[in-house]
């Protein structure tokens, strides 16, 4: 009697399997890491059909480094760097030919305070799930909200994903939502998630929220990371490195490595294109007359967008 | 009674009538699908008797028929690290306990 053999193993399956794999990997080296989005989130809060297509994972940020070797030996490879990958240089990607994209994040987009206290706030209340069988810890289902709308804000609000959540919970479960946001300093991201980015205009993280929810230039990316830096060394390293080339992005996009030429070509066309952002950037203050004080752009945006801050809507209960 | 379990880090999803099993992390997945996820639920299952005797009554036949067959293909899912006798695991030295069982 032989196993039969099927031509194609369903993607859930093996996305499943992936992320038992993952578990199993950092129980073997100690590492605590929380299963986030995808088929991992509670059907309460987006409903059973949200199955996702790679295995995202938040980890204990002293566990990475472990991490990283044993995946690397289990034939994960790096498809992304944490620096290369997004504007907030959260997440590293591998990829592995059988098992597909891993995401290890390091922090989550939106939250404020330190990586490794993020993660021990949501380590506390963590719950449990089975992937393929195995247990895997997952953030409880108030924080598993707070992470759905802090992603939802890099999408444009990934449809209405923030209200869907938000409408999900019941009163208390509200309430518990905003104290965690208050508690990961998580308010501006949030309030982006909900159209209200506007009443945070005066926060250093403003501009790169605004671009990450409405979109924006390349160069309107690089300023607003720069100014939501927290020291002043994190800002000239970011200046320094807006020029260079992504040459793993460049490697995807070709698909192969890239020669040196193309390299340079990039690097040219990417100075290029930020010159022409900064001289058009530059144009439209000058047609426009005086730029408009933070407040007054603030209000005057405000004025355009509903007032989707979950604690004035009326269906906000906390 | 005579039962298996999935031995330490085996995942095993149920997929509509098929039961996909790895060894993990490595893997591969092994697609058990007809009788051969029936023969995989009557190991891990609940019940009298010997695996054949509770596959037996899955597929309508007799237990004396198919004995041979089914405990070769149990014995071959052992030999490949995926199943484990259930007596087995409860002596198990604490290195090697499964570990399923997880405290958060």
């Amino acid at each position: 009697m032989l196993a039969e053999v099927v031509e194609r193993i369903p993607p859930g399956v093996r996305l499943e399997m992936s992320r038992a794999g993952v578990q199993v990997i950092a129980d073997r080296v100690g590492a605590r890491l929380l299963h986030i989005k995808g088929s991992m989130t509670d059907p309460v809060l987006l409903g059973p059909r949200f199955e996702g297509t790679d295995v995202d994972v938040m980890v204990d940020p002293a566990g990475i480094p472990s991490l990283h070797r044993a995946l690397v030996a289990a034939g994960w490879q790096v498809y992304s760097a944490f620096r290369n990958n997004s504007s907030f240089e959260h997440a590293q990607t591998y990829f592995h030919p059988d098992w597909g994209y891993l995401d290890v994040h390091r922090r989550f987009p939106g939250i404020g305070i330190a990586d490794d206290r993020a993660f021990e706030v949501l380590w506390t209340d963590r719950a449990e799930v089975r992937a393929a069988g195995l247990p895997c810890a997952v953030p409880a289902l108030t924080a598993q909200a707070v992470l759905l709308t802090l992603n939802a804000a890099r999408a444009g609000g990934m449809g209405d994903t923030a209200a869907r959540v938000w409408d999900a919970l019941d009163g208390p479960a509200r309430r518990d939502c905003l104290a965690l946001v208050e508690r990961l300093d998580a308010a501006v991201a949030f309030a982006a998630a909900h159209g209200d980015l506007e009443r945070y205009a005066h926060r250093r993280e403003y501009l790169l929220w605004k671009v990450a929810s409405r979109g924006g230039t390349r160069t309107e990316d690089w300023l607003g990371r720069v100014r939501a830096s927290r020291t002043l060394r994190d800002r000239i390293g970011l200046v320094l490195r807006a020029p260079l080339v992504n040459t793993e992005r460049l490697t995807h996009k070709l698909g192969r490595r890239p020669r040196p030429a193309e390299i340079v070509r990039e690097f040219l066309t990417r100075s290029a294109q930020g010159a022409r952002e900064v001289t058009r950037a530059a144009g439209d203050r000058f047609r426009q007359g005086p730029a408009p004080t933070e407040g007054a752009a603030a209000h005057s945006s405000a004025a355009r967008s509903s007032p989707t801050d979950p604690r004035r809507q009326k269906r906000g209960e906390a | 009674m005579i039962r298996y379990r999935p031995a330490a880090d085996v995942g095993v999803i149920v997929h509509d009538d098929a039961v996909y099993v790895a060894r993990l992390p490595h893997g591969p997945i092994v697609v058990l699908a007809g009788t051969a996820a029936v023969v995989w639920r009557a190991a891990c299952g609940e019940g009298e008797g010997t695996v054949a005797d509770r596959t037996a009554g899955s597929v309508d036949l007799d237990s004396s028929a198919i004995a041979e067959a089914v405990d070769g293909f149990v014995a071959d899912l052992v030999a490949r690290g995926l199943l484990v006798r259930a007596q087995d695991v409860a002596v198990a030295a604490p290195s090697e306990r499964d570990p399923r069982e997880f405290a958060p």
